[in-house]
């Protein structure tokens, strides 16, 4: 009784070790949109959140952590044909306020 | 033979325990934390014209965070226009402070010409920036309840990621970053870029920036500006939000550290700069000190 009670266990973790690698192997490692993307990327807004389009996917926040859609949404599929992702360049933007600002004197 | 048998049982579930923790620490493939600036991948362009921006711009502490978060909101076009009158209120209202940051950016300009800056003028000119960026907060509150009042509830929870995205950027690069850094996107890394340092001028900046630690950084509480970005950021997020009631007021204290940063960084890279270069960088810092933010709001 104790000896099958013993290869029963483990035979058990053996198979759940076994089990578990392959799971490991196989996770993707996201990155996702860092702090000075959320500050200069305009996103979309998406299912009540706003999406952002980073590392070829689409990352939103679900209360403090960040997901992201494995597969593209259609409708943000859609938009991303029909409208670049804008960014926000703050040096770029001044030299050219600056600029408009010289020509209109 | 009982006892080889108990040995092996434990190896082997101690084993199984071991790669199921290891499995369970696993970054997940749907879900991750909150952006961490210290730990994300390199800047691209927007990112270190970002960086650059709060390394020269603190006038307004966290209320210039939220109103540079509007650049970006992304609000649909309908309320753009009402979006942008916000925005232009929130810069009207931190004029005052702007001014003050000007002063600050033309008597650095004129020391770096003239080859010494007069670190007591400049000091003097911090002083009123930090009590004019000190008065934003109480300025701006009609503002933000205005603005709290026209967003639909997931555009104030992107408002919030926002401030806090830029927070983040400014306090890596105004508290964090190694003053004395000569990394990607570090400020020594765009004096170069701006006016051609030399590998040998680089080298004998960081030395002098490390021997000489910038002036009143001891002071810096970085938990004052964080209590003030989350109290703002958890309150807006919320159905009602009453301004008044964010009581944290770190702007005086931000546009403070921001600027005696950037000033100690000029004064001690001045005397090692060529005339040419010095000319170059001075022509820069009165382009910074003309910044003039219009309604960009998208």
């Amino acid at each position: 009784m104790n000896r099958r009670l013993v290869t029963t266990l483990a035979g058990a973790v053996v198979a759940s070790c076994l089990a578990s690698t392959p799971a490991r192997a196989g996770v993707e490692i996201q990155i996702f949109p860092p702090s000075w993307f959320i500050a200069t990327a305009r996103p979309v807004y998406y299912e009540g959140h706003a999406s952002y389009w980073y590392g070829n996917r689409w990352h939103y926040r679900d209360g403090g952590r960040w997901r992201s859609y494995n597969d593209e949404p259609s409708n943000l599929h859609e938009y991303r044909g029909r409208r670049e992702p804008e960014r926000h360049y703050y040096e770029r933007e001044h030299e050219r306020r600056h600029w408009e600002h010289d020509r209109d004197r | 033979m009982r006892f080889l048998r108990l040995t092996g049982l434990a190896m082997v579930f101690g084993f199984g325990l071991s790669a199921a923790a290891a499995y369970a620490q696993a970054p997940s493939p749907t879900a991750g934390g909150a952006p961490a600036a210290s730990a994300s991948p390199a800047e691209d362009q927007a990112g270190l014209e970002l960086k650059e921006h709060h390394r020269h711009h603190h006038h307004g502490g966290v209320t210039k965070f939220i109103a540079m978060s509007l650049d970006t909101l992304g609000t649909d076009d309908a309320k753009r226009p009402q979006i942008e009158k916000l925005q232009s209120d929130l810069h009207a209202e931190m004029a005052g402070a702007r001014e003050a940051e000007k002063s600050v950016l033309l008597t650095l300009a004129d020391g770096i010409a003239a080859g010494t800056v007069d670190a007591a003028k400049v000091d003097a000119a911090i002083a009123k920036l930090t009590a004019a960026a000190d008065g934003v907060h109480g300025a701006s509150l009609d503002t933000l309840n205005k603005l709290h009042a026209i967003l639909s509830p997931p555009e104030r929870a992107a408002l919030a990621d926002k401030v806090e995205a830029h927070w983040e950027v400014w306090h890596q690069s105004n508290n964090e970053a190694d003053p004395a850094g000569r990394e990607h996107g570090g400020r020594l890394a765009r004096l170069t870029e701006e006016v051609g340092l030399t590998p040998d001028q680089v080298t004998k900046m960081s030395a002098a920036l490390h021997a000489a630690p910038a002036g009143g950084s001891a002071k810096f509480d970085p938990q004052k500006g964080e209590a003030h970005v989350k109290a703002f950021a958890t309150a807006f997020v919320g159905d009602t939000f009453d301004a008044k009631a964010v009581t944290s007021n770190a702007n005086g204290q931000l546009a403070s550290r921001g600027a005696t940063r950037m000033a100690h960084f000029y004064e001690t890279v001045t005397p090692l700069l060529t005339p040419e270069q010095r000319t170059k960088l001075a022509a820069n810092l009165r382009e910074h000190a003309n910044y003039q933010p219009s309604p960009s709001a998208k």
